[in-house]
């Protein structure tokens, strides 16, 4: 594979990011000031409650939200510089296909969009990689939610990212097909060592498809655990129960503290 | 073809021998009353003079066909001005309602003098009669798609442009469509309305005449055949929409009121006085750049001396209200009795499922039928009196409100109805609790878009049959060449089509504060 060659993808820094939305009187602040630094080829998985914040986050690192405060710099290049690029490449919770292409014409959309030439060899390759080939005529409207999600993960892997962003990608599809497809997908992009960051509401997932866990506490979203993933629990069961424990423990902390019952006494 | 398939043929087959049964029944029922032909009658007249109507028809379709394009091309213009210039929206909407709500019946007269023989009016009242059903559902369009496909395109650094094409186009495709489908037989309408103003051919034409020698035949063969074509027209584009798109708007044109910032009040006051200076600067534009006879193109301050400053204004001035209110005792029964009917029959329909299968298609089928065309057989049943107008101005509004209640019914969720039932509840308060309310947006788009609908309905009535109100005005100033009351009767009937506009608007906002509050917000 030609990706797997490719040096790793830069590392995404954060520095003092916040984000509040609305005005004055009715302003909510979504993130509090927050400085990370996701390693570059590295998958982090971001947990928290939900409204937490960590779908801002990810939609600042994109670019798609200017955060209110601090800067985000993937190596020395700003999200829209990587936008321009064609580098960046985010999965939705819903699938987002646009309902009047086909299968095909939805990944070499992305390869469009991203200035690249059309390759349709690359398109067809992609599509099959994913594990849909012989959909390629289909429409979005004929296909199941988990071939819809597949669809969309070759869209954003079609274009040889260097920054992926998944914002909760399984969420819509039911617990057995997720299961697949974390088994499946991963290895596509593992392969070429781009930098991911994935939201995602499942401690198991997190732990067993990322190289960190960063835990959120509710809104504002403040880091209350970070916490690697070593390697060798990949195949160690018992490893694994007890990052999910640690994991759910940091999660169960960050709502203690900042939840409603803390905010009632805090009154 | 499946055995589903072949009982709904059976079933409409029995339901088209039903109707031209009963028919025939009417017809000899109310024999040599000069109301009603039966089918042989029709059947007979078309046969010997299918050559005649067939020329009229080519006629006629022609002029609608370019009517059709030229509105929806004006239409396609004007949303893409508003997609660059978005803060130029509201007041192009207003400008565009405005000129919508112009009476075809007087700006025929008005074409006619200045285009002189030939198709121009003709053309230009179909082209006026359909830009304004497509411009709307498409100004929705653009701006109907989720928005993590504009997320999408920014995550590649693209711009306006490139999501212009790739989302907003493609996502607005069911949505033009859709107007254009309601366009079809608008523009056939027009063309005809242009005909009755002095053409020398065409359906409009023969119409005219037919009702003039009180043939009766006549009158509702061409009603038929118009009526048949106009819904062909209908079901034609309908296909074509489906075969393109991907999918169907869920209500149409049941676009929010706008959100106001501040004083809502003041705000409407405000557009209403901005847009009546950019409408009157229009106005006098038009007519100077082209450099227009003051005899027949009356400007502003023309009219201002007529009905104001000039000897004998306060006589202008009464004859003027004396036909308005006439106008207005008709058309607002009409109007409400329409609506009502329709949101009623809707329910009904919801609470007897079986009816609807009969009822609906049917219903659809007749929308689609231009009023000018079965505007005759109406008063040709119910004579020249009030009855008679104020049943078309009904009729005109019933069909859209009943197909737009139906539509606004079905939004009902799913969840909350199951909810419903279990705990048992009757039909009747799922109707009350869930259905009502999912119905009111489709409600009140249709009766908005009613509002000109049916001051066109009365206005036809009048000028065809009553010889009272604006109508009769109208056609009587034009036969007369009084052009300044004929442009004060277009101003009077534009201003009221866009008051009434607005109070159902008004109201609309009401209702919706009370109960849905979250429609409100844009």
């Amino acid at each position: 594979m030609a990706e797997a060659m490719s040096p790793p993808g830069p590392d995404i820094i954060c520095t003092e990011v916040a984000k509040t939305f609305g005005d004055a009187p009715a302003q909510v602040e979504a993130v509090a000031p927050l400085s990370l630094t996701f390693a570059g080829g590295q998958m982090t998985a971001l947990v928290g409650p939900s409204g937490c914040g960590k779908s801002t986050l990810l939609r600042m690192i994109a670019g798609l939200e200017p955060p209110s405060e601090g800067a985000i710099r993937m190596g020395d290049e700003s999200p829209q510089a990587m936008q321009r690029k064609g580098a960046l490449a985010m999965a939705f919770q819903d699938a987002s296909l646009l309902p009047w292409r086909s299968v095909q014409g939805n990944v070499a959309l992305a390869r469009k969009l991203a200035r690249q030439d059309a390759d349709p060899d690359a398109v067809a390759g992609m599509i099959a990689r994913v594990g849909l080939a012989g959909f390629e005529q289909a429409r979005p409207a004929e296909l199941s939610g988990g071939m819809r999600q597949r669809v969309a993960i070759a869209r954003c892997l079609v274009t040889q990212p260097r920054i992926l962003l998944l914002d909760e990608p399984f969420g819509a599809v039911d617990e057995l097909t997720r299961a697949r497809l974390n088994v499946e997908l991963p290895p596509l992009w593992q392969a070429s060592a781009t930098t991911c960051v994935m939201v995602t509401h499942s401690v198991r997932e997190a732990v067993a498809l990322a190289d960190r866990v960063i835990v959120f506490s509710s809104r504002p979203a403040r880091v209350v655990g970070d916490i690697a993933v070593p390697d060798a629990s990949r195949s160690d069961r018992v490893a694994q129960l007890a990052l999910v424990d640690q994991v759910s423990a940091a999660l169960s902390r960050g709502w203690d503290e900042t939840g409603p019952e803390a905010r009632q006494a805090a009154q | 073809m499946t055995a589903l398939a072949r009982h709904d043929l059976a079933r409409q087959a029995l339901g088209v021998l039903a109707v031209l049964l009963l028919w025939h029944l009417a017809a000899q029922a109310v024999l040599g009353s000069y109301m009603l032909s039966g089918p042989v009658a029709v059947a007979t007249y078309l046969a010997e003079h299918h050559a005649l109507i067939g020329r009229a028809l080519w006629v006629t379709v022609q002029n609608a066909g370019w009517g059709f394009l030229a509105g929806n091309l004006a239409a396609i213009l004007l949303v893409l001005v508003v997609a660059l210039l978005p803060r130029m929206r509201v007041i192009v909407a207003a400008i565009a309602l405005v000129v919508f709500c112009l009476p075809l019946v007087a700006t025929g007269p008005v074409l006619r003098v200045l285009y002189g023989p030939g198709p121009g009016p003709q053309i230009t009242l179909a082209a006026l009669s359909v830009y304004y059903t497509t411009f709307i559902p498409l100004l929705v369009g653009l701006r109907a798609a989720p928005a993590s496909w504009f997320d999408l395109m920014r995550l590649y650094g693209r711009g306006a442009w490139t999501t212009f094409v790739q989302v907003r186009l493609m996502a607005a495709l069911p949505y033009l469509m859709a107007g254009l489908q309601i366009a079809a037989p608008a523009a056939f309408l027009g063309a005809m309305v242009g005909e009755f103003t002095g053409a020398e051919r065409g359906m409009g034409v023969l119409s005219i005449r037919a009702m003039r020698a009180l043939d009766v035949d006549a009158t509702w063969a061409i009603a038929l055949v118009a009526a048949a074509v106009s819904m062909l027209a209908y079901g034609a584009v309908g296909a074509l929409a489906r075969r393109l798109s991907h999918g169907r708007p869920d209500i149409l044109m049941a676009t929010a009121p706008e959100r106001a910032r501040g004083n809502a009040m003041l705000r409407g006051a405000g557009l209403a006085g901005v847009t009546l200076l950019v409408v009157l600067a229009l106005w006098w534009v038009a007519m100077e750049a082209f450099d227009l006879s003051r005899f027949f193109a009356k400007r502003p301050d023309d009219l201002w001396r007529f009905l104001v400053t000039a000897p004998g204004a306060e006589g202008n001035r009464a004859a003027l209200w004396a036909a308005s209110s006439q106008t207005l005792v008709q058309v607002v029964p009409g109007y409400l009795a329409g609506l009502a009917l329709g949101a009623v029959l809707a329910m009904v329909l919801v609470l007897v499922p079986w009816l609807a299968g009969a009822v609906l298609p049917l219903a659809i089928a007749l929308r689609s039928v231009p009023i000018v065309t079965t505007a005759p057989l109406i008063v040709l049943a119910l004579g020249r009196g009030s009855a008679g107008t104020i049943t078309i101005v009904a009729v005109m509004t019933f069909f859209p409100a009943l197909v737009a209640c139906i539509q606004g019914l079905r939004q009902a969720p799913g969840q909350a109805l199951d909810m419903m039932r279990i705990y048992a509840t009757s039909p009747l308060m799922r109707l009350w609790h869930a259905q009502i309310p999912a119905m009111l947006p489709a409600f009140f788009a249709a009766a908005r878009m009613s509002v000109p609908a049916a001051v066109l309905a009365v206005t036809v009535a009048e000028w065809l049959a009553t010889g009272r109100g604006l109508g009769a005005l109208m056609a009587m100033t034009a036969s007369t060449s009084n052009y300044n009351m004929l442009w004060a009767a277009i101003v009077v009937v534009a201003a009221g089509s866009c008051l009434g506009y607005a109070l159902v608007a008004w109201l609309e906002r009401a209702v919706f504060s009370r109960v849905a509050p979250e429609q409100l917000r844009g």
